[in-house]
C-alpha cells in the first residue's frame, strides 16, 4: 500500500480504536458507515493535514468513502 | 499623598533601610529619596509633563517613578527588551514627547534624555497639576498594547499595609512595566519593605536572588512558579527564609499549589485576583481555585465590588484605572474583566477568557477546565488547551503537553483521554501533541485569541 494510503488508514484506525469500533478499513469503506461522526472527521482532517501537509476537507471536498480520500491525494 | 511623599516619609523614619537590592548595589531609602528629588527637579525644570521610561535598573526606575508622582508628570515604563524601532512605534502610539533611557536609543519620535541629564541637584520642584498620573501598558497578545491611565494616589489607596512587613524582602519577579510589577513597587514603598531585583525576571535568576538576598516574599504567575519549583532542590528549600508566596495573573493549577506546599511548608500561600484596569479584587489563602462567593455580597460602600453578568466577572473599584489612553475617563463604573466564571457551591470558578472560548460546532468550550483535568494526569508537567481551526466543526480542542521526565508518551495520552471522558464530547481534546516547551508571554502561558 502506498505511504499516503497507509497514513490515511492508520489515522482512521487510530480513531476507531479509541471508539472501540472494530472494522476493516478498505477503499470501499464509507466514512459514515465506519462510525466516524463529525468530531471524528474533524480530527481526521487535522491529522491528515499535519501528517500529509494537506487534506481534502480543508480543500472543501467531503469524501464519501476511504477510496475517495485516496483518490483526492492522487490528484 | 503621592508615591514621592510616601518614599520621603519612609526615608525620614528609616534612612538606612535598603529600598532596592540588585546584583550590583543596594539603594537605601535615603539615597532613593535624594535621587527622586533630583529627578523631580529635572522634570520640573524641563517642563516634562509626560514621558516614557526605558530604564532596566530598578534602582534608577523606582526613584524616577516617585519623581514623576511628585510633579504630576505621567510616566510610562516601556518593556525593557524592546528594540529601538518598536520603541519608536510605542512613542508614536502614546504620543510621548520625551523618553528617559539608561542606554543610547536610536529613536526619532521623541527627545531622548539620559538619566544624568534629568537629575538636577538644586532648584525648585513645581507640580504641573493636581493629579499624579501614570500610564501602564497592557501586555496584550497582539502587537499594539493599550495604555491604561492610573493615578498614583488611587493606586496607593488600594495598596494594603501589612503587619508582617518589618524586614520583608520582596522579589521583583515581574517587570516594572507590568501592572503586577507596579503593585509590588507600591506595596514595598508603602510598607517600608525592600525590593530585591534579580538580574532578570527569568526563573534561574530569580532562584539566585532567592538564595543570595534572603527573599521573604515572592509574587509570581503560576507559570513562573512552575519553573522556579523545578529549579529548587527539595533538600535545600526549607533553608530559604520564604514566608509568603503569592500567585496571580492566570489560573492556578492544583499541581503548582501542591509543589509549593511541599517545597515551602512554612510559607503562607495566597492567590490574588487583579487586573491592570480594575486593580486588586482580593486574595484567598485556602488553596482552592477561584474566589469565595462572599465577594458578590460586598455592599455599595465597598471600595471594590464584584458581580457576574452573562457569565463574565465584573468589577467596580475606587482604585481602578481612570481610563484608557486616548479615551474619556470611565469613572467608578463597572468594568468587564473578560474572565468567564460560574458559581459552584460557595465558589466563583474561572472557566476561561471570553476571547479564548473554543467554538466546536456551536458548542462553546473553555480551555481552563480541560487543562485542569489534563494537568492532573500523572506524567503531565504542563498543558495548554486551544482551539484548532477545523473545516468540519469550526474548531476542535487541541492540547499541547509537556511530559514529565521519564513519563511514557502513549500511557500519558491514554490517561489524558480517559480523564477527559468526563467532559462533553465537544470539549474532549481531539489532538494531543507532545512538545518540549509551551510558549509563555509576560510570565503566563501564551494564549492566542480564538480563531
Amino acid at each position: 500500500m502506498p505511504e499516503v494510503e497507509q497514513t490515511v488508514v492508520e489515522a482512521i484506525q487510530k480513531i476507531l480504536r479509541r471508539k472501540q469500533i472494530e472494522a476493516s478499513v478498505v477503499p470501499e469503506s464509507e466514512i459514515a458507515g465506519l462510525g466516524l461522526e463529525s468530531l471524528d472527521v474533524a480530527e481526521l482532517s487535522a491529522i491528515l493535514e499535519d501528517d500529509l501537509g494537506r487534506d481534502p476537507y480543508s480543500a472543501g471536498v467531503l469524501p464519501r468513502t476511504v477510496g475517495e480520500i485516496f483518490e483526492w491525494y492522487r490528484t | 499623598m503621592t508615591l514621592y511623599d510616601v518614599l520621603r516619609d519612609r526615608a525620614s523614619s528609616a534612612p538606612d533601610r535598603p529600598l532596592v537590592v540588585t546584583p550590583e548595589l543596594t539603594l537605601t531609602y535615603a539615597r532613593a529619596s535624594a535621587r527622586a528629588e533630583a529627578f523631580a527637579r529635572g522634570l520640573s525644570a524641563r517642563g516634562i509633563r509626560r514621558f516614557a521610561c526605558v530604564v532596566a535598573d530598578a534602582a534608577e526606575l523606582l526613584p524616577l517613578l516617585c519623581a514623576s508622582s511628585a510633579v504630576g508628570s505621567e510616566a510610562s515604563v516601556f518593556p525593557r527588551d524592546l528594540d529601538d524601532a518598536i520603541i519608536d512605534d510605542y512613542l508614536a502610539w502614546f504620543e510621548q514627547p520625551v523618553v528617559v533611557a539608561d542606554r543610547p536609543l536610536e529613536v526619532t519620535r521623541a527627545q531622548m534624555l539620559a538619566l544624568e541629564d534629568l537629575a538636577i541637584e538644586t532648584g525648585p520642584i513645581e507640580r504641573f497639576g493636581n493629579g499624579s498620573p501614570t500610564l501602564i501598558l497592557t501586555t496584550g497578545t497582539t502587537g499594539k498594547p493599550r495604555g491604561v491611565r492610573h493615578d498614583w494616589e488611587r493606586l496607593l489607596g488600594g495598596t494594603r499595609t501589612a503587619d508582617d512587613q518589618a524586614g520583608a524582602r520582596w522579589l521583583l519577579a515581574y517587570n516594572l512595566n507590568q501592572f503586577a510589577g507596579t503593585q509590588i513597587l507600591l506595596h514595598v514603598i508603602k510598607n517600608g519593605a525592600t525590593l530585591v531585583a534579580p538580574k532578570s525576571n527569568q526563573p534561574p535568576d530569580a532562584v539566585v536572588a532567592l538564595r543570595e538576598h534572603g527573599v521573604t516574599h515572592v509574587s509570581g504567575t503560576p507559570t513562573f512558579w512552575r519553573f522556579v519549583t523545578a529549579l529548587i532542590d527539595p533538600s535545600t528549600s526549607r533553608s530559604l527564609p520564604l514566608r509568603q508566596i503569592t500567585l496571580g495573573g492566570e489560573a492556578v493549577p492544583a499541581a503548582v499549589l501542591e509543589s509549593l506546599t511541599k517545597l515551602f511548608p512554612n510559607a503562607k500561600i495566597s492567590q490574588v485576583y487583579a487586573g491592570n484596569e480594575f486593580g486588586s479584587v482580593g486574595s484567598v489563602r485556602d488553596h482552592r481555585s477561584g474566589l469565595p462567593v462572599s465577594v458578590l455580597s460586598r455592599g455599595e460602600d465597598a471600595d471594590v465590588q464584584v458581580r457576574i453578568v452573562d457569565g463574565e466577572l465584573q468589577v467596580r473599584s475606587r482604585f481602578g484605572m481612570l481610563g484608557y489612553y486616548g479615551e474619556p475617563d470611565v469613572g467608578d463604573g463597572w468594568l468587564g474583566t473578560g474572565d468567564l466564571v460560574r458559581v459552584e457551591d460557595d465558589r466563583i470558578v474561572f472557566i476561561g477568557r471570553a476571547t479564548e472560548t473554543i467554538n466546536v460546532g456551536g458548542v462553546k468550550v473553555h480551555p481552563l477546565p480541560v487543562e485542569e483535568i489534563a494537568g492532573k494526569v500523572p506524567g503531565v508537567d504542563l498543558v495548554r488547551a486551544y482551539g484548532r481551526p477545523s473545516p468540519v466543526t469550526g474548531q476542535i480542542v487541541a492540547l499541547e503537553v509537556v511530559l514529565r521526565a521519564g513519563a511514557d508518551r502513549d500511557d500519558v495520552e491514554r490517561a489524558i483521554r480517559a480523564a477527559c471522558e468526563s467532559l462533553l464530547p465537544a470539549a474532549r481534546p481531539r489532538l494531543i501533541r507532545f512538545v518540549e516547551r509551551i510558549e509563555t508571554r509576560g510570565d503566563k502561558i501564551a494564549r492566542p485569541r480564538a480563531q
